[in-house]
C-alpha cells in the first residue's frame, strides 16, 4: 500500500511538468478538469512520478495501455530523454495513436488480449523498463496528487467521485484523501457495461470480467480491470460505486462542453454522469482525448 | 446614476491590483495551457460564466456604494458582460437588468435569465438609449460594458496573472473589441514587463481598431458593418478611454479571417480540450496564421459560449 508521503514526494517531484488544474463550479458541485494537463489526461501525473524515480532508463521505456498512459509515458519519456515503445490496442481511437506517435514514441498495434505479452517481450529484447499504467507504486503515487489538491482547494469537500478502470487515480487519490480528512466519501465511478469493480466491492473479492465484454463500453479508457495491488487500495478506502448507462456518459460529454466549456472523453466524463445521480461532490474529470467526428455528434 | 468620466485618468497597475484582491473569492484563477512548443493559452472560458467578462463586471459591483446597491445595476450587452453582470449581481445580491441586441445568440439570453436578470432585447443600435432609459427610471448603476475604469482594472487582472505564471512570455494576443480587456492587460503588463509587446487581434470584418491604430486616431465603422463577423462579441468598438489605453500601451494588431477563426476554434479543442467561441479564438488564429515573431506567446482565449451547434459544424 502506497503511504501520504509518497503522494506528497510525489507532489513535488512533477509539480514542474503539470497543470495544477481548478476547482471549476459545475452542476451540483465541482469537477477537477484533468483534461486540461499537456497530454489531455491525469495519466501524465502518474507517468512523469515513474519516470523520475527510474535508476536505470539507459535502454528506454515500455508501456503497454489503451491510450492516455502511453502518451503521458511517450510524453514523460521524452522529458527525461529517455526512448520510449508503447504497445497499444487494434480498438485504440486513432487520435490517440498520432498523440502517441507525434510525442516521438515507437507504437506497435496488438489485439487487445496481447499487450501485456508484447510490452514484455521488448522489456526483454531491449533490456528495458515497464512503466505499468496502474500496476505500480510510483504510477499511483502519481494520480494521487489529484486528491492533494482537491482538498487543498476545497477544505469543507465532502465526497469525491473518481472513474474507475485499472484503479490507480482512484488508489491514489483515495489514499491521499482517507490519510488526510477520513471523514470524505470516495466514490468510485464504471459505467454499467465495465463495472466489475462494483460487482468486486459488492462481491468481497475480486471479480473478473472478460476483456471483450468490457470492451462494450465507449468509454475507451475504462475498459481495464484492477490488479492485485490496486484491488488492495480500493477494497480499504472506497466507499461506494455508482454505475452510469452509456447515454448518461454521452450526456455528460456534451454538458461538459456547453456549461464548463471542456472537450472530455467518454471515460473522463463518467465520474461526471456519476455525480448528476449523486447530486454532490467533486469528480474528476480524467481525460479529454475523444475523437472530434463522435464530438461534434454529440453536439448536433 | 449614470457614471460619468470626468478625466481622461487612466487606469493604474495598483487599480488593478485592487481588483485582483477583490474579484479572487469569485473567479477562477484559470490556468495557461500549452497549445504547441510557442503558444499557451490562457483560458478564461474557464470562468463559471464562460468569459473573463466576470473580471470586471465583480470589480464594478463591488465598488458601488452599498447605499446605491438596493436600486440595482443595467447593463448592455452583445452577451457575455450581460451573463457577467447577472452573475456577479447574483453573486453579491444586487438586481440587474440587462438590455441585449436582438442578434445574440440564445444560448447567452438564456444564461443571462437562468442568473436571475431580468432581460431586455432590443435592435443593435438601440442599447445604449435603452440601457440609458432604464437607469432614469430606477435610479440603477449603468455598468458599462468596456467604458469604466473599475471594469477595465478587473479586467487587467487577466494580465497580472499572466506575468506572474509565465515570466518568460514575450509577446500576449488579445481579442479586442470595445477594448476593455486589452486596456487592462496591457496597463498590468506594460507596468510590470514593459518589454513584453501586447499584440490586439480583431476579425476583419470588424477591424475598426486595427484601422485606427494605423490611422493614430479613432476610426468608427458603422455598426451593421462591425456585426458581419461570426465572432458576436467582437462587435463593439473602442470608447475614448480604451483608445487612450490602446494608444499609449499596445504595441501592434492584426486582422484574421472568418474561415482562420474557425479553424482555431478546432485547433483550441483538439489541442487544449477547452470549448472556444469564435470571439475567443482570435488570438489564436492569428498566431496560426500570422509571422508574429513574438517569441514565447500567450493567447487570451477569452470566451467560450458557443452555440453547440456551430461547434459540432466546426468539428464535425
Amino acid at each position: 500500500m502506497i503511504t501520504l508521503s509518497e503522494v506528497r514526494s510525489a507532489a513535488a517531484v512533477i509539480a514542474p511538468h503539470v497543470v495544477r488544474t481548478p476547482l471549476l463550479p459545475f452542476g451540483p458541485g465541482w469537477i477537477k478538469p484533468e483534461n486540461l494537463q499537456p497530454v489531455g489526461a491525469f495519466k501524465l501525473r502518474g507517468a512523469l512520478n515513474a519516470l523520475a524515480r527510474l535508476t536505470n532508463s539507459a535502454n528506454g521505456v515500455v508501456a503497454y495501455s489503451s491510450g492516455n498512459h502511453a502518451q503521458a509515458v511517450a510524453y514523460a519519456a521524452r522529458l527525461h530523454g529517455v526512448p520510449a515503445a508503447i504497445v497499444m490496442p487494434d480498438n485504440t481511437p486513432a487520435v490517440k495513436i498520432e498523440a502517441t506517435r507525434a510525442l516521438g514514441a515507437e507504437v506497435f498495434i496488438v489485439g487487445i488480449t496481447e499487450r501485456v505479452e508484447r510490452a514484455e517481450a521488448l522489456v526483454a529484447e531491449r533490456d528495458a523498463v515497464l512503466i505499468p499504467p496502474f500496476d505500480h507504486p510510483d504510477v499511483i503515487a502519481g494520480q494521487g496528487t489529484i486528491g492533494l489538491e482537491i482538498v487543498e482547494d476545497l477544505p469543507d469537500v465532502d465526497t469525491i467521485v473518481v472513474p474507475m478502470s485499472g484503479g490507480g487515480l482512484i488508489s491514489g487519490v483515495a489514499t491521499a484523501v482517507k490519510s488526510l480528512r477520513p471523514d470524505v466519501r470516495v466514490i468510485g465511478a464504471e459505467p454499467a457495461l465495465a463495472a466489475d469493480i462494483a460487482e468486486s466491492l459488492e462481491t468481497g473479492e475480486l471479480v473478473r470480467w472478460d476483456p471483450l465484454r468490457r470492451a462494450e463500453t465507449a468509454a475507451d479508457a475504462l475498459r481495464d480491470e484492477p490488479s492485485a495491488l490496486t484491488w488492495a487500495h480500493i477494497a480499504k478506502y472506497v466507499d461506494d460505486v455508482v454505475t452510469v448507462s452509456e447515454d448518461e456518459i454521452f450526456e455528460a460529454v456534451g454538458a461538459l462542453a456547453r456549461r464548463a466549456r471542456l472537450v472530455a472523453e467518454p471515460s473522463g466524463a463518467v465520474a461526471v454522469a456519476a455525480q448528476a445521480k449523486l447530486g454532490t461532490g467533486v469528480a474528476v474529470v480524467s481525460g479529454g482525448n475523444v475523437d472530434p467526428a463522435l464530438l461534434a455528434r454529440l453536439l448536433a | 446614476m449614470t457614471c460619468i468620466i470626468d478625466d481622461m485618468r487612466l487606469v493604474t497597475l495598483e487599480d488593478v491590483q485592487a481588483a485582483a484582491a477583490a474579484i479572487a473569492p469569485h473567479v477562477v484563477r484559470t490556468p495557461l495551457l500549452t497549445f504547441d512548443s510557442g503558444l499557451t493559452i490562457k483560458a478564461e472560458n474557464l470562468q463559471p460564466i464562460g468569459a473573463f467578462k466576470q473580471r470586471g463586471a465583480v470589480n464594478a459591483l463591488q465598488r458601488i456604494p452599498s447605499e446605491d446597491r438596493s436600486r440595482g445595476v443595467v447593463a448592455y450587452s452583445s452577451g457575455n458582460h450581460a451573463q457577467a453582470v447577472a452573475f456577479a449581481a447574483k453573486t453579491l445580491g444586487i438586481p440587474a437588468a440587462i438590455v441585449v441586441p436582438e442578434n445574440t445568440p440564445q444560448l447567452k439570453i438564456d444564461a443571462t435569465r437562468a442568473h436571475g436578470a431580468e432581460v431586455f432585447v432590443v435592435g443593435i443600435t438601440e442599447r445604449e438609449s435603452r440601457a440609458a432609459e432604464l437607469v432614469e427610471e430606477r435610479g440603477a448603476t449603468l455598468i458599462p460594458p468596456f467604458d469604466h475604469p473599475d471594469v477595465i482594472a478587473g479586467q487587467g487582472t487577466v494580465g497580472l496573472e499572466i506575468v506572474e505564471d509565465f515570466p518568460d512570455v514575450a509577446t500576449v494576443l488579445v481579442p479586442v473589441s470595445g477594448g476593455g480587456l486589452i486596456s487592462g492587460v496591457a496597463t498590468a503588463i506594460k507596468a510590470l514587463r514593459p518589454n513584453v509587446r501586447v499584440v490586439g487581434v480583431e476579425p476583419e470584418l470588424a477591424g475598426d481598431a486595427t484601422a485606427s491604430f494605423a490611422a493614430g486616431e479613432l476610426v468608427r465603422w458603422d455598426a451593421h458593418d462591425r456585426a458581419r463577423t461570426s465572432a458576436d462579441g467582437l462587435r463593439a468598438e473602442p470608447s475614448d478611454l480604451t483608445w487612450a489605453h490602446i494608444r499609449e500601451y499596445v504595441d501592434d494588431f492584426v486582422t484574421v479571417s472568418e474561415d482562420e477563426i474557425r479553424d482555431a476554434v478546432k485547433q483550441i479543442a483538439r489541442r487544449t480540450r477547452v470549448v472556444a467561441e469564435p470571439s475567443g479564438a482570435v488570438p489564436v488564429a492569428a498566431y496560426l496564421n500570422r509571422d508574429l515573431m513574438g517569441g514565447p506567446t500567450v493567447a487570451v482565449v477569452s470566451g467560450g459560449n458557443i452555440e453547440p451547434a456551430l461547434l459540432a459544424s466546426i468539428l464535425g
